[in-house]
């Protein structure tokens, strides 16, 4: 058995005194794709946020790639996870500087950045590649929500954690992002995904509740 | 060529003028007129202490009693940055001290020890003015810069949790933040800068030559002040952030609640 990229040990999440979730454990290997899902207000995106370090965990511990999350390990593991957040909103004009930002952080810096793949990647999520050209306001929601799976993708990392990838999508825009994180998972990504969607969900390998 | 004096009664006329500005704000209903009238009145008191202490700052010429003026003015302009930014004090009012404390030592000292070569930099008739027009500049600065980053920090943090989130460093993921601080911060001085001698004689400029100097000594000194008043409020400013920084993010780079309330 492969080492887990994620794996969550009997975790909780709790606001002040109100709890969320508890003894939740996941164990997700490269190629799988899980989805949490469950009503709003369970502790879905905080889940997702706990994963990255953004919200602290009341009780268990997370590991990406065997590193345990921890203060001093935060920049280790976020070196091993990509993260689309629901409706993003990038300050960039052009959609062509809004695809380039990840790529200017150090960390990004030795990833080779192929336009050659960038379109490849566009075609495959039904998107036409003069929106390379255009400008930001001028796409809409489920364009946007498309260009940052694409351009998470080509940051090549081991883990993607995207919320909600299909919210803004019609079932054929949502039918070709199953089938382009499939693709993705064959390559050995590993996907966690939260979504309210039931056609993404039920594509995913396993369903999480909350 | 000395200043002509102004009376007691001719300032009083002088004064008058403030009616102009009461007024209108009277007028449209702006809720300003009380808060502007007792700025006016706490100006003019405030302005007349300084006239009388600055006459014994300048006859002591105590390099003590100076240093010591700086550091409570120092305090005073920490004190109105954290009340003006609505930040906490507690987590805001140290960083800021020692930026504005940094910020005008360091600019002061140099202006005063390598561009006028005085002898004695705690001189107070240089000492006192310099530093404080430094702490006044700093302040506004500091004001508008802190406000920027930490009301943009806080309504965009999906951009600033995006890039933390996709490998950025702590400092990567603040930069744009900075930035568009540095740019509401700066952006008029740099303006007025490009247009200065031209659309308006600025205010250092202005009373030396009513003070007697030559135009000549006056444009000197005025390219300087404005330069050492960006170097510091840069330098304060930058200061500021990184030192705060420890304290307004945890370990995992998240921000703290900064804003008071």
């Amino acid at each position: 058995m492969t080492k887990p990229i994620l794996h969550i040990i009997d975790a909780s999440i709790a606001y002040g005194k109100t709890t969320l979730f508890t003894n939740l454990n996941i164990e997700l290997h490269p190629s799988n794709m899980y989805c949490i899902v469950g009503e709003s207000g369970q502790g879905k995106t905080s889940l997702l946020k706990s994963i990255l370090g953004f919200i602290p965990l009341k009780e268990g511990s997370i590991h990406i790639l065997g590193v345990e999350l921890s203060k001093s390990n935060i920049h280790k593991t976020r070196r091993y996870s990509s993260w689309i957040p629901q409706e993003l909103y990038l300050p960039e004009e052009w959609v062509k500087d809004m695809i380039a930002v990840p790529f200017k952080l150090q960390e990004n810096k030795h990833i080779h950045f192929s336009e050659d793949r960038l379109k490849a990647y566009l075609t495959a999520l039904g998107l036409d590649h003069n929106i390379l050209m255009r400008r930001v306001t001028e796409i809409s929601g489920g364009q946007r929500q498309r260009l940052m799976i694409a351009i998470t993708a080509m940051l090549d990392k081991p883990l993607m954690i995207i919320d909600e990838p299909t919210s803004a999508l019609d079932p054929h825009a949502i039918s070709l992002v199953i089938h382009f994180l499939k693709e993705l998972n064959k390559q050995g990504v590993a996907i966690l995904a939260v979504s309210h969607d039931r056609i993404f969900a039920a594509n995913c390998d396993k369903r999480i509740y909350l | 060529m000395g200043t002509i004096d102004i009376s007691y009664l001719s300032l009083g006329v002088g004064l008058l003028l403030s009616a102009i500005p009461l007024y209108y704000l009277w007028k449209y209903k702006t809720r300003l007129v009380k808060a502007t009238a007792i700025a006016i009145f706490r100006m003019i008191v405030q302005l007349l202490l300084v006239g009388v202490y600055m006459k014994y700052l300048f006859a002591w010429d105590n390099p003590w009693i100076n240093a010591l003026w700086v550091i409570i003015m120092v305090l005073v302009a920490s004190h109105t940055a954290v009340t003006r930014t609505n930040l906490k004090a507690n987590l805001l009012f140290i960083p800021i001290s020692i930026g504005f404390l940094f910020g005008a030592i360091s600019i002061g000292f140099f202006f005063l020890q390598l561009v006028l070569r005085i002898d004695n930099v705690f001189q107070a008739q240089y000492f006192i003015p310099i530093l404080g027009t430094l702490m006044g500049n700093m302040l506004s600065s500091n004001v508008i810069a802190l406000n920027t980053y930490y009301q943009g920090l806080f309504r965009e943090q999906q951009l600033y949790y995006y890039l933390l989130g996709n490998g950025a460093s702590f400092s990567e993921a603040r930069a744009p933040f900075i930035s568009q601080a540095l740019v509401k911060a700066f952006s008029p001085l740099i303006a007025n800068m490009a247009v200065m001698g031209l659309v308006a004689l600025p205010g250092t400029m202005i009373g030396q030559i009513l003070g007697g100097s030559s135009p000549n000594v006056a444009i000197k000194y005025q390219m300087m002040i404005i330069i050492i008043n960006f170097a510091a409020s840069m330098l304060s400013l930058i200061i500021t952030i990184k030192l705060s920084s420890k304290h307004t993010f945890d370990d995992f780079g998240v921000l703290k609640p900064v804003f008071k309330n």
